[in-house]
């Protein structure tokens, strides 16, 4: 008697499938908890979300960065060494199986068959009738002999499918391997590069800190260019890269885009983002108190703060085109540039602080000049964002002039605020500016001025900053990523799906004849199965009777009976 | 041969032998020819447009192909007759067939959409295949109707019209999509793309899988009473399609950088055969279940007999998933070759990612209870139902309410 070793329960109950459907499920729901808690997010809203208890929780359960616990990496090592074993313990069953094809079958085993059928044939030979037989089984692969009198034939399809199951289970095994290999000597991070800039560090999240790591090489970047679409959208970004190693350019001027990444000293580098790289921007402040005009130069990202008030102007974003759709709601889509704009910041003493984004032109509407625009948002945010008339049009210097001498004409008419007297003041301001000249498009101007009047006031700032000019400058936003394990993964992935066809595609399908003579004319017996697609395994059989039947027909006239 | 099966026999003549073998041959030609246009021809990848409007010179690589694979295919089989019985072969050319008829019937189609002129991105409410899509949407509801009349009459002729209706709504619904295909070129040719980009796209491409493969199973295996589960399952995403549509998700739009990659073309459709042949799983399962409640309730046997047998039942639904199992197991795959190639690596535990997993690890456990627990029938049909709920929140409850890399179908 042998004797079992101790460690066979535990190899069997690590091998058994319940084990492997219990760890699938586990790792679904596990997997669930990683989609609904978003990962990696900021610790403090993580916080504010959960309040002070549930934080805790999840936070020593590691569900903040829970694809990287040890718990959940502890699932799939199991996951593994079940495999692993699973593997071990059925692989030289199956591959003996599919080596040994046993062709004496005994009475019993065949009646057991779910396909059986029984000819008798009255007047008929073993030798012949097997020949009819071969004859129809021409696309089996087919094994006879004779055993005790009688003759067997074995025939087999698709004996290769158990290969399936090897393949399959052994991929899962390679993919996860791949991936570990992955983790553990490869990287994966973002790099900006300021146009005509140079960087070679990437940063990553590590659990939930920012980390850096230094590239064996140097990415310059010469050039960034971005397309859009009528709409607005995006259409194409693409950069123009250097790399520098060693203080030597080994790849000059190459574009890349999204989709199309370069690939240097097993390193990808992918376009993945872009953004405003510094742009220089110049603004011009009209003082709603002096009426004096001021110029400021400052940059994308920077600060400028004003001396004398003591606000702060933060440049935030400057966008070259800002394309809206200006259909109302309902109609057609009618997309439109409304130009460059930049978006700002505004803080200072006794004035809530806001975000404005700010039109470089005038705008438009129905062919008519509507003077500048600016977008303002209480909140902050992008989605809170309210347009505000400005009324006057900043890029021509009358409609400031204009707009001043109407105040200065107004503060004139000691107190009267009648309609007459806003006119009477009004007429004032058209000559102090332009004489007895009236340009032609006096009329819109004029509206531009009275909705000035009414709407500038209303600004708690003492200044109104407009764009001048600017000169643009990207960054362009990589991704560089090395993974040492990755082919081993495609390998899995193949032998995955080749296995999975073998599995399902080519279930293993057997039959049996025997012939066995009985006095002038043989009885044959047929059983058949097959371990998968039973559906279609019923049509085939079908018409392997049909097949046979007919086959048979010449020997036996008086047909067949089951 | 009883009369039945003799139309069979003749149908079955074309599809084997020489005649099947060399159309089969000459259609891998094709596409081999369309492939190669694509890589190599003059204009590249980049303008897949081209294919659209029948260049010359892509005309003559689909030729070429076409006939260079009837020559090769024609001589194969003179040298060894028996490659003309290849299983492959057959089962793949009625598919084939069906392809061809499908651009066919949009090419016919192209024909009658307005003029140039009338086209414009900004209101696109004249496109043609707008119209062809409400046809499809008619008729995937009443074949639904007729499939859930015909349980209650299954010897009037419902249950052909039925069938019918089905293969009208896929026809319909597949070439508005070739249509579109079409039709994102005609408003700008740096618009065009494959129709497969957006929720609403794909919605029509899921109804066309699902109905298709429903098809072929009844036609296969004679279950039509399945029919009467699918198709209503095929009908509530299509009163979603029209939801989507009424709140201008259906207007085509051009593409982000990140989806313009011909990887699009192959994970995407590859994709909706899995989630296919997992509702079409679900609607096998739910036909179980409900002849099993009518057994119980000792319903008339008339109404049971309509109904393929519970075992059968059984058998179709893990047909189904043994379909859609390995089909989604490669769109996975395929979809992490894309993300190597877009975003910097094959997996990033992206929601949409992480939930492809969620629904292969539930029907990797389906299939593992079966074949080891020897668990069959009440349970598993449930699963089916189960695998194909976390399906739908897979395919669209992670749009709805989870964000991430995958955020192009956002409703
Ligand atoms: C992610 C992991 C796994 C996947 C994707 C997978 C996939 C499959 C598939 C598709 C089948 C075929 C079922 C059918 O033909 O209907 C199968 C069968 C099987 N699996 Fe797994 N499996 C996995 C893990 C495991 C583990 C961990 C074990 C063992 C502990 C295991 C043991 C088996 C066995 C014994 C069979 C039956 C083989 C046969 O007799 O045909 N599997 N697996």
């Amino acid at each position: 008697m042998k004797t079992t070793p101790w460690y066979k329960p535990y190899f069997d109950r690590l091998s058994s499938m319940s084990l492997a459907i219990a760890l699938l499920v586990v790792l679904g729901l596990a997997s669930t908890i990683g989609t609904v808690l978003l990962q990696n997010q900021e610790q403090a809203d993580y916080l504010i979300k959960f309040g002070p208890l549930w934080y805790s929780v999840f936070i020593s359960l590691g569900l903040f960065d829970m694809y990287h616990t040890p718990w959940f990496i502890g699932l799939l090592v199991f996951l593994m060494i079940s495999l692993s074993v699973c593997l071990w313990r059925n692989v030289p069953r199956m591959l003996k199986e599919m080596r040994s094809r046993k062709l004496v079958i005994t009475d019993k085993a065949l009646k057991r068959f779910h396909h059986l059928h029984h000819w008798q044939l009255k007047h008929a030979n073993v030798e012949s009738s097997e020949k009819l037989i071969l004859g129809t089984l021409n696309d089996w692969e087919i094994k006879r002999g004779e055993d005790n009198g009688r003759t067997y034939i074995r025939g087999d399809k698709g004996r290769f499918n158990k290969v399936g199951y090897i393949l399959v289970h052994s991929a899962i095994l390679v993919v996860l391997i791949g991936g570990w290999i992955g983790a553990q000597y490869g990287f994966r991070g973002t790099m900006s590069v300021v146009e005509n800039g140079t960087d070679n560090t990437i940063g990553f999240l590590k659990g939930t800190k920012t980390e850096h790591l230094k590239m064996p090489f140097e990415i310059r970047c010469d050039d960034f260019f971005i397309d859009f679409y009528p709409t607005g959208m995006p259409k194409e970004f693409r950069s123009t890269l250097s790399i520098i190693d060693n203080g030597k350019v080994v790849i000059d001027h190459k574009d890349i885009i999204v989709n199309e990444p370069l690939y240097y000293k097993g390193v990808r580098i992918y376009q993945a983002s872009f953004g405003d790289g510094g742009s220089s921007i110049k603004l011009k402040l009209y003082d709603l108190t002096t009426g004096k005009i001021r110029t400021v130069d400052t940059e994308v990202y920077q600060t400028w703060r004003d001396p004398k008030s003591g606000i702060s102007l933060e440049i935030t974003n400057f966008r070259p085109y800002n394309i809206e759709n200006m259909a109302n709601p309902g109609e057609p889509k009618d997309f439109k540039d409304l130009g460059p704009a930049i978006e700002y910041v505004v803080r200072g003493p006794n004035i809530k602080s806001v975000k404005v984004k700010s039109f470089m032109k005038p705008f438009e509407m129905n062919g008519q000049n509507r003077g500048h625009l600016i977008m303002v948002s209480m909140s902050g945010e992008d989605r809170d964002y309210q347009p505000f008339a400005l009324g006057l049009d900043f890029t021509q210097p009358n409609d400031w002039k204009l707009y001043r001498s109407f105040i200065k004409a107004l503060g004139k008419q000691k107190g009267a605020r009648d309609q007459k007297a806003n006119f009477a003041a009004f007429s004032q301001a058209m000559k102090s500016v332009f004489g007895d000249k009236r340009p032609d498009d006096f009329q819109e101007m004029g509206m531009r001025v009275i909705q000035g009047m009414n709407n500038l006031s209303a600004l708690p700032w003492p200044f109104i900053p407009i764009l001048d000019s600017f000169d643009q400058k990207y960054y362009t936003g990589l991704e560089l990523a090395q993974d040492p394990g990755m082919n081993i993964v495609w390998i899995g992935s193949a032998m995955l799906v080749i296995g999975l066809c073998f599995m399902f595609y080519v279930p293993h399908r057997k039959l049996w004849v025997v012939l066995s003579p009985v006095g002038k004319g043989v009885e044959v017996t047929l059983g058949a199965m097959s371990n998968r697609n039973k559906l279609g395994f019923e049509l085939e059989f079908n018409q392997l009777l049909t097949k046979l039947d007919e086959a048979l027909q010449p020997e036996n006239n008086s047909g067949s009976a089951s | 041969m009883n009369a039945i099966t003799a139309p069979r026999i003749t149908l079955e003549g074309i599809n084997r032998g020489l005649p099947g073998f060399a159309r089969f041959c000459t259609y891998i030609g094709a596409i081999i020819g369309i492939a190669s246009y694509a890589k190599f021809g003059p204009d590249g990848y980049g303008d897949d447009g081209l294919l659209f409007f029948l260049t010359a010179s892509s005309f003559s690589w689909i030729g070429i192909g076409a006939l260079a694979g009837l020559a090769s295919g024609s001589v194969t089989a003179m040298l060894k007759p028996s490659v003309t019985e290849w299983v492959f072969s057959r089962n793949v050319i009625s598919w084939l067939d069906g392809a061809l008829l499908m651009i066919l019937l949009a090419t016919v189609e192209a024909f009658f959409e307005p003029g140039q002129s009338l086209i414009n991105y900004n209101d696109q409410s004249n496109l043609l295949s707008g119209s062809i899509i409400m046809t499809m949407n008619i008729t995937f509801l009443a074949s639904a109707l007729l499939y859930i009349t015909y349980l209650f009459a299954p010897a009037s002729i419902v249950g052909k019209l039925a069938t019918a209706s089905a293969w009208v709504g896929v026809y319909s619904g597949g070439s508005a999509l070739l249509l579109r295909w079409y039709e994102s070129y005609m408003l700008d040719t740096d618009i065009g793309h494959a129709p497969v980009s957006n929720l609403y796209e794909v919605f029509i491409l899921m109804f066309c899988v699902t109905t298709v493969i429903y098809l072929s199973l009844e036609r296969r295996y004679q279950a039509r009473a399945m029919g009467a589960f699918v198709l209503p399952l095929v009908s509530a995403g299509v009163f979603f399609g029209i939801w989507l549509s009424s709140h201008g998700h259906a207007d085509i739009k051009p593409l982000v950088p990140a989806l313009q990659s011909y990887w699009m073309k192959i994970h995407v459709p590859m994709n909706f055969v899995g989630y296919g042949s997992f509702a079409v799983a679900c609607g096998a399962g739910m036909a179980y279940l409900t002849r099993e409640w009518l057994e119980l309730r000792g319903a008339s046997s008339k109404l049971l007999a309509v109904f393929p047998s519970l075992e059968q039942l059984d058998q179709l639904a893990y047909k189904a998933v043994a379909i859609g199992f390995p089909a989604f197991t490669l769109a996975t795959i395929l979809g992490a070759a894309w993300a190597s190639e877009a975003w910097g690596g094959y997996w990033s535990w992206d929601p949409k990612e992480t939930w492809a997993l969620i629904v292969w690890l539930t029907y990797g456990a389906y299939l593992h209870v079966r074949v080891s627990h020897g668990w069959q029938g009440r349970p598993l049909a449930w699963w089916t139902v189960a695998g194909f709920l976390v399906t739908v929140f897979c395919f669209i409850g992670v749009n709805m309410y989870l964000s991430g890399l995958h955020s192009y179908g956002r409703l």
